[in-house]
C-alpha cells in the first residue's frame, strides 16, 4: 500500500518537474523541432558532404555568436560593437595556452570564455556608466584597441602571420566538430534564456525600455548592464576558441570590425531579443551566402553585399526580424483556431 | 591682490575645462614642435584639418538627424575613387607636357568633383534609405539608423570592391613642384594646399550655419525639431541638406587626402574610427568642439608616431579618449544635457 503511494508521488513529480522546466524556459514544440532538425541536419543526404557540413558548422557559430550578441543587444539595449574582438579575445587566449604550454583546448576554452568574461567586466565596469550610443561605440574602441594590440604584440601572436593552433579533435572529420559547436549552441541557447526568464531577465529588460523608470523601481541599472554584458562577452570568448581550435589558423582579422557586422546581421535579422532568432536564421543565411560565394566567385564581396543589404531592409521594413514574423504567424493561427 | 582678482573677474567664464583642454593641446603643440621640429606641428594640422571636417560632418548628422552615421568611411572613399577617376582623367587628357596653369588647376577640379559626388550620394542615401526609416519607425530610431549606416557600410565597401576591384590606385602628389621651405624644413604643396582646403571649408561651414538663414534653421532643427517646424522649417529639406553635406565634407577629405591615402575599398575605415574618436572626446552632435577635437586626435596621433610608434596610432588615443571620457562622461565640450539618444 505504501509503496505503491510512493510510486505515484514520484510519477506524479516527474512530469510535473518537466512540465516546470517546459513553462519555466517557455519552449514550443516547433522550436523544438527545429533545433532537432539541425540536430540531425548533417546525416542527411544532400547535406552530409563534407563542403556542407562545414558551411553548418559555420552556421552553427554564427547562430551561435548571435545569441550572444542579442542577450546585449537585445535585453538591455547596448550595441556590443566590439563583439568579434572579445570572440577573438577568446580564441587567441585558448590558443596560446595551448601553442606556449601544451594546455588541453577542452581547457583552454574555459580559461578563454574567463579571459573574455574579464575583460567584458572590466570594459562594462568602465563604459557602461555612459549613456545608450557612447556605451556602443566605447565598446567598439575598446575591440579596435584589442585589434591593434594583436596585430602588434608580434612576439606574442605572431601578428598578420598568423597562428597556427592545435585541432580540438584528431580526426579530420567534420561530423565530431559539428556535433560540438551544436551542443556549444544549445547551451549558450538554454542558459541565456534561463537567465532572460527569470527575475534577472525580467531586470535587463527594464533597463532596455527605460533606464530611468527601471532606477525609479530598484534596480541598479549598472549592476545588471555589468552582470549582462560579462556573461555574453564570456560566452564570446567560449565560442572563439572553438573557432581557433576548429579552423586552425587565428589572424588578427577575427577582431575586425566586419566581424562584429555580420553576427549582429545574424543577430538583428532573426530577431531582436528573441535568443534563437539569430540560431535560426543562421542555417539558411549561411547556406546561402556561401553558396553565393562559391557560385560566383568572380565577384568577391558579394556576400556581404547580401549581408549589409538584408541588414539594411529588415531595419526599415521589418526591424522585428524573423522572431517577430513567427510571433505574428503564430497569433493568426490561434485566432484561427478560435 | 584683491585688485588683481578684480581686474581678472571679466574674464573668470573663459577659465572653464573647455579652454583649459585647449591651453593644454596648445601647449603640447608646442613643445612637440620645439622638441621634433615643425614638421610633427604641421603633419597634425594637415591631418587635423581633414579629421575635423569628417567629424564636423558626423556631428551635424547626430546633432541634426540624431543618426550615429557608421558610413562615412565610405563617404570618404566615395570621394577617394572619385577625385582619382576624374583627375587621372584629365591628366591623361592633358598628356605629357600640360601647361602649368590647367595642371595646376587639375587638382581642384577633381576635389570639386568629390564634393559634387558626394553631395549625390548623401542626397541618394537620404530618399532610399533614412526617408523610409523615418516614416517607419516609431521607436528606437537611433539604434535602427545606427545598424543601417552599419549595413550601408558594409554595401558600399564590398560594393566598391566588386566594381573597382582591390587595387591601390593612389597617387604620389596632385602638385608637381618642389617642396617649400618653412622653418627649415621641406613641406610638400600638397600637405599645405589641404591644410588651407580644411581652414577655408571650416570657416565657410562655420559662416554658414551662423551666418545664413538655412545654417540658422539646421541650428534650430538640432535644438527641437517640434518648436523648428512651428517656425515653418521644412523638416525634409533640412535633412536632405544635412545628409548632403555631411557626405560632401566626408568626400572633400578624401578627394584631398588622396596623396596620404589612396582609393581602394576600405580606404576610408580609418577616417571613420577616427572622426569617431573625435566625436566623443568632443561630445555628441557638438560641431565647434568637433572641430577643435579633430585637431587634438591628429595631435595624439602624430605625438605617438613620434614616442612610440606608427604602428600604435590608434592603441593609445584610445586608450587617452578612454580615460578622459571616465571622467567626463558626455565628452569634453559635452554640456551634460540629455538629448533623445542617450536615453
Amino acid at each position: 500500500m505504501e509503496t505503491t503511494e510512493k510510486n505515484v508521488t514520484v510519477s506524479a513529480r516527474v512530469p510535473s518537474l518537466f512540465t516546470w522546466i517546459w513553462n519555466f524556459m517557455g519552449f514550443s514544440w516547433v522550436g523544438v523541432a527545429v533545433f532537432a532538425i539541425f540536430a540531425v541536419l548533417p546525416l542527411i543526404p544532400p547535406f552530409n558532404r563534407e563542403d556542407l557540413v562545414r558551411w553548418q558548422i559555420g552556421a552553427a557559430l554564427l547562430g551561435a555568436q548571435a545569441i550572444a550578441f542579442d542577450f546585449t543587444a537585445g535585453y538591455i539595449g547596448i550595441v556590443n560593437f566590439g563583439f568579434a574582438a572579445f570572440v577573438g579575445l577568446g580564441g587567441y587566449v585558448s590558443a596560446l595556452l595551448a601553442v606556449r604550454f601544451g594546455v588541453s583546448p577542452w581547457i583552454g576554452m574555459f580559461v578563454g570564455a574567463f579571459a573574455s568574461g574579464l575583460l567584458g567586466f572590466l570594459t562594462g565596469a568602465l563604459t557602461l556608466r555612459l549613456r545608450g550610443i557612447f556605451a556602443a561605440v566605447m565598446t567598439w574602441f575598446v575591440g579596435l584597441a584589442l585589434l591593434g594590440l594583436t596585430r602588434n604584440l608580434t612576439d606574442l601572436t605572431r601578428g598578420a602571420l598568423g597562428l597556427n593552433v592545435p585541432a580540438l579533435l584528431e580526426t579530420s572529420s567534420n561530423l565530431p566538430y559539428y556535433y560540438i559547436i551544436f551542443v556549444m549552441m544549445l547551451i549558450t541557447l538554454l542558459v541565456l534564456r534561463a537567465i532572460v526568464r527569470s527575475h534577472i531577465g525580467l531586470a535587463f529588460r527594464a533597463i532596455g525600455q527605460n533606464v530611468e523608470a527601471a532606477r525609479a523601481s530598484g534596480v541598479n541599472p549598472t549592476y545588471y548592464r555589468v552582470l549582462n554584458f560579462t556573461i555574453s562577452c564570456a560566452f564570446a570568448g567560449w565560442l572563439g576558441s572553438f573557432y581557433a581550435h576548429f579552423y586552425g589558423i587565428l589572424t588578427p582579422d577575427v577582431m575586425a570590425t566586419g566581424k562584429t557586422v555580420e553576427v549582429l546581421a545574424d543577430a538583428y535579422i532573426g530577431g531582436r531579443m528573441s535568443l534563437w532568432g539569430g540560431a535560426v536564421a543562421a542555417y539558411p543565411f549561411v547556406f546561402f551566402l556561401e553558396w553565393l560565394r562559391t557560385s560566383l566567385s568572380q565577384f568577391a564581396g558579394l556576400n556581404l553585399v547580401i549581408y549589409g543589404l538584408s541588414l539594411i531592409l529588415v531595419m526599415i521594413y521589418y526591424p522585428g526580424g524573423l522572431a517577430e514574423a513567427y510571433h505574428a504567424l503564430e497569433r493568426r493561427l490561434r485566432k484561427d483556431k478560435q | 591682490m584683491a585688485a588683481l582678482a578684480q581686474a581678472f573677474a571679466p574674464y573668470r567664464r573663459y577659465l572653464n575645462s573647455t579652454m583649459l583642454t585647449i591651453g593644454i593641446a596648445v601647449v603640447v603643440a608646442l613643445f612637440v614642435s620645439v622638441r621634433y621640429g615643425p614638421f610633427a606641428l604641421i603633419n597634425s594640422l594637415v591631418l587635423g584639418g581633414m579629421w575635423a571636417l569628417i567629424a564636423a560632418g558626423l556631428a551635424l548628422m547626430f546633432g541634426v538627424m540624431n543618426i550615429p552615421n557608421f558610413a562615412q568611411g565610405e563617404f570618404f572613399m566615395v570621394g577617394s575613387f572619385t577625385a582619382y577617376f576624374v583627375y587621372s582623367a584629365i591628366n591623361n587628357a592633358l598628356g605629357k607636357n600640360p601647361p602649368s596653369a590647367l595642371a595646376a588647376l587639375a587638382p581642384f577640379v577633381g576635389i570639386a568633383a568629390a564634393i559634387g559626388v558626394g553631395a549625390i550620394v548623401g542626397v541618394l542615401v537620404e530618399k532610399l534609405l533614412f526617408a523610409p526609416l523615418r516614416k517607419r519607425t516609431r521607436e528606437n530610431w537611433v539604434l535602427n539608423a545606427f545598424l543601417l549606416t552599419a549595413g550601408l557600410a558594409v554595401v558600399m565597401t564590398n560594393g566598391a570592391q566588386i566594381i573597382f576591384g582591390t587595387s591601390f590606385r593612389g597617387i604620389t602628389r596632385y602638385w608637381d613642384v618642389d617642396p617649400i621651405q618653412i622653418l627649415g624644413v621641406n613641406v610638400s604643396v600638397d600637405r599645405l594646399v589641404s591644410l588651407a582646403i580644411a581652414l577655408v571649408t571650416i570657416a565657410l561651414f562655420w559662416l554658414f550655419l551662423s551666418r545664413t538663414q538655412t545654417g540658422r534653421a539646421m541650428r534650430a532643427v538640432a535644438q527641437d525639431e517640434v518648436g523648428a517646424q512651428m517656425q515653418g522649417i521644412d523638416l525634409g529639406r533640412i535633412y536632405l541638406l544635412t545628409v548632403a553635406l555631411t557626405c560632401a565634407l566626408a568626400a572633400l577629405a578624401g578627394g584631398t587626402l588622396l596623396f596620404m591615402f589612396p582609393a581602394y575599398p576600405t580606404t576610408g575605415i580609418k577616417a571613420l574610427y577616427v572622426s569617431w574618436y573625435v566625436l566623443i572626446l568632443a561630445g555628441l552632435g557638438n560641431v565647434g568642439g568637433a572641430i577643435i577635437g579633430g585637431f587634438m586626435v591628429a595631435l595624439l596621433q602624430t605625438l605617438t608616431t613620434y614616442f612610440v610608434g606608427e604602428a600604435w596610432q590608434d592603441v593609445v588615443p584610445i586608450v587617452i579618449i578612454v580615460l578622459i571620457l571616465l571622467f567626463k562622461p558626455s565628452g569634453l565640450f559635452g554640456s551634460g544635457v540629455k538629448g533623445i539618444w542617450e536615453q
